[in-house]
């Protein structure tokens, strides 16, 4: 296994810039995820890593070793697509074993690993089917299988789960944290889905129009989002963000200075009596999940806000509700939408 | 209904007064064929309906193939050189027995009707050395015409060209390159060499048959193949390229193999064109020199129509063989495709 270290990554397509200088370095043995909207140049950089894509400048460094020109089958990496990319007309066993073969690794050594992936990822019983007749989530699996045999330096993963229905996501999601823990490689895993990023990642990076907007740990980016994208991209149902003028009594006080936004996340927003409320708000809709329920209510101005509360609520559509910010848990932003640091606020202050 | 009568009241603006137009002739095409559809539906009941719209195209293909298909087997079961059936005599199998009167099927010569079995040989020579032709310069140029070439649409349309031409086109454009005084001879003579008479040396004749036949169709397999090709989805040959598959190796193992249902088709389709060859070749060297180029058709055609004495019998006998060949290729390709789809 190996580290990875990018510098000043830049990718352009014709005259548009993807990716804007990517500056990242990843230790080894971490399980870093890129995450961020459609078309923020995640893939793309993940392919630049993987060699399928040339960079425009910068460098890449696998191990020390700079591989910027290398072609991507003496990278030493191993990836897995979103479509499976398996072969459709080799069986699984042939499948896992051709970039072996490729390699002229003895036939003994290649039944070898090929037995101990599909052991360790349930394929026993399939390894003479053809992909066609075999499940998305068992298809996923061989995709994985044929990544593990190659025993690469980096595992490079394109949104696997994209494909797979909401339960299987769930499954296969465990099973890849538990094959990290396994076989311990580095690993690098894109994604748009949020939840895939804050569960698996050692850390993630958050990627919106082709620059990095913040490298954290799951916690931290939840925490102390850098940013207003990062703050309302993190986080589902995202942070409420509101302008500081909204927000009347003592919050607004706290937040005077350059802070021009304040973010508050769903479950920090609490019904309360009027008198010591922040804001009252109309409720729109009611979300009632059974543990919880999500309130969607306007504020003045229509502003949006969002309120997760714990198990049932008896509000309904056009009930007026007088709510308070948590004051351990406010954010705030300056104009240009970056966190006025320390962050949250009023956690120092009560400390 | 109401959005119907709604957006006829609504005004006439861009694409969506281009549509109005159209909904409104359809609409008033559908009101126009409606009573008498009715009527007929009426009378015959629903479940007969289908065969109503299958009518016409039934009449125009019974009248120009199944019809023509019957005389031809009528023609091969009687004697004569009357064209009315009603005054030809019955007989029997005689000219299916005299077609296929051979000493040795391998020696032309000991047949008794030995030009039908020079045709065979000629049709069998050129189907094998087309098709080996045909898909390799096919394949080849699919394979081309599939990477990010520059002028790559140009050059697809270029390949395609031909098949847009007429088979006697193309074969007098070939003509009057290949003549004696063509311009394949004038460049030949100008660059020091010496004329070459390719319609009078029976290797060379052949040779050119196959040639302009591969020029003149390539262009409709190569769009076959290239659909093919670009079916193939582009994350397999990436991660061919991940696991460090040589080029050579990505070819024969991910795509030949993926290829295989198209180039299988392509196969079937030469094969059966080839065999029923003609009109190219019969313009191109006149089935010579001699009978060196002569195919199973052209000896069909000259037999009933191009002698002095029309054997309409023979003609069709030989017709019902080919036929028999030509529905036995097809439902291989029946087979093949339709195991593909499944």
């Amino acid at each position: 296994m190996a580290g990875l270290e990018l510098r000043g990554i830049r990718k352009d397509y014709g005259g548009t810039a993807v990716l804007k200088g990517i500056d990242l370095s990843i230790a080894d043995g971490e399980f870093v995820v890129f995450v961020g909207p459609s078309g923020c140049g995640k893939s793309t950089l993940l392919r630049v890593i993987a060699g399928l894509e040339t960079v425009t400048a910068g460098d890449i460094h696998i191990d020390g070793t700079e591989v910027t020109r290398t072609a991507a089958s003496d990278r030493g990496l191993a990836m897995v697509f979103q479509s499976y990319a398996l072969y459709p007309h080799m069986t699984v066993s042939q499948n896992m074993s051709f970039a072996l073969e490729n390699m002229g690794i003895a036939k003994a050594e290649i039944s070898s690993r090929v037995d101990r992936a599909a052991r360790m990822l349930r394929l026993t019983d399939y390894l003479q089917r053809k992909p066609a007749a075999l499940s998305g989530g068992q298809r996923q699996r061989v995709a994985i299988g044929r990544a593990i045999v190659r025993d690469p330096k980096i595992f490079l993963f394109d949104e696997p789960l994209s494909n797979l229905d909401a339960e299987l996501r769930v499954a296969t999601r465990k099973e890849l944290a538990a094959l990290h823990a396994e076989i311990g490689g580095t690993m690098i895993y894109v994604t748009h889905d949020q939840v895939e990023a804050m569960t698996l990642a050692d850390r993630i990076v958050v990627l919106n129009g082709g620059r990095i907007e913040q490298i954290g740990t799951p916690l931290d980016l939840y925490n102390r989002p850098a940013n207003l994208f990062v703050a309302g991209f993190i986080g589902s149902p995202r942070m409420n963000l509101l302008p500081t003028e909204l927000v009347r009594g003592e919050a607004a006080g706290d937040v005077t200075g350059r802070a021009a936004t304040l973010g508050i996340r769903p479950e920090h927003v609490e019904p309360c009596q009027e008198a010591e409320a922040d804001l009252t708000v109309r409720i729109d809709l009611v979300e009632q999940l059974g543990g919880e329920t999500f309130l969607y209510a306007t504020g003045p101005n229509d502003t949006p806000l969002t309120i997760r509360c714990d198990g049932q609520s008896r509000l309904v559509r056009g009930d007026l509700l007088p709510v308070r910010f948590s004051r351990d848990h406010l954010h705030r932003f300056d104009a240009a939408g970056l966190a006025c640091r320390p962050e949250p606020l009023l956690a120092r202050s009560h400390s | 209904m109401t959005d119907t009568i709604r957006s006829h009241g609504a005004p006439a603006r861009g694409p969506s007064a281009a549509a109005a137009v159209t909904t409104g002739s359809a609409n008033a095409l559908m009101r126009l064929t409606d009573p008498p559809m009715r009527a007929v539906q009426r009378l015959i009941g629903a479940s007969r309906m289908p065969y109503v719209f299958l009518l016409p195209n039934l009449v125009f293909f019974g009248l120009f193939v199944f019809l023509p298909i019957g005389i031809n087997i009528v023609f091969s079961v009687t004697g004569g050189t009357a064209l009315f059936p009603s005054e030809r005599p019955y007989v029997g199998a005689e000219h299916y027995a005299r077609l296929l009167d051979c000493g040795s099927y391998l020696e032309a010569a000991s047949c008794r009707e030995d030009l039908f079995w020079r045709g065979v040989g000629n049709t069998l020579t050129f189907t094998v050395f087309q098709m080996v032709a045909m898909v390799l310069f096919s394949l080849v140029t699919a394979l081309v015409l599939n990477r990010p070439i520059r002028g790559r649409g140009f050059f697809r349309a270029v390949y395609f060209f031909p098949v847009l031409l007429s088979p006697v086109v193309v074969a007098l454009i070939w003509k009057w390159i290949l003549q004696r005084d063509g311009l394949l001879n004038a460049v030949l003579t100008t660059a020091g060499g010496e004329k070459i008479l390719f319609f009078v040396d029976p290797g060379w004749a052949m040779f050119w048959a196959v040639f302009v036949s591969v020029w003149a169709h390539m262009g409709f397999y190569t769009l076959i193949l290239l659909a093919g090709l670009q079916a193939i989805p582009r994350d397999v040959y990436e991660a061919a390229e991940m696991d460090g598959t040589r080029p050579w190796r990505v070819f024969h193992r991910i795509t030949l193999p993926l290829l295989w249902p198209n180039l299988l088709v392509v196969l079937v389709l030469v094969l059966i064109r080839s065999v029923q060859v003609f009109d190219e070749v019969f313009v191109l060297t006149g089935g010579g020199p001699g009978t060196a180029t002569m195919m199973v058709v052209q000896y069909i055609y000259t037999t009933a129509f191009a002698n002095q004495v029309q054997n309409f019998g023979l003609a069709g006998a030989a017709s019902v063989l080919l036929g028999a060949v030509l529905f036995v290729l097809t439902l291989i390709q029946l087979f093949l495709t339709r195991r593909r789809a499944s």
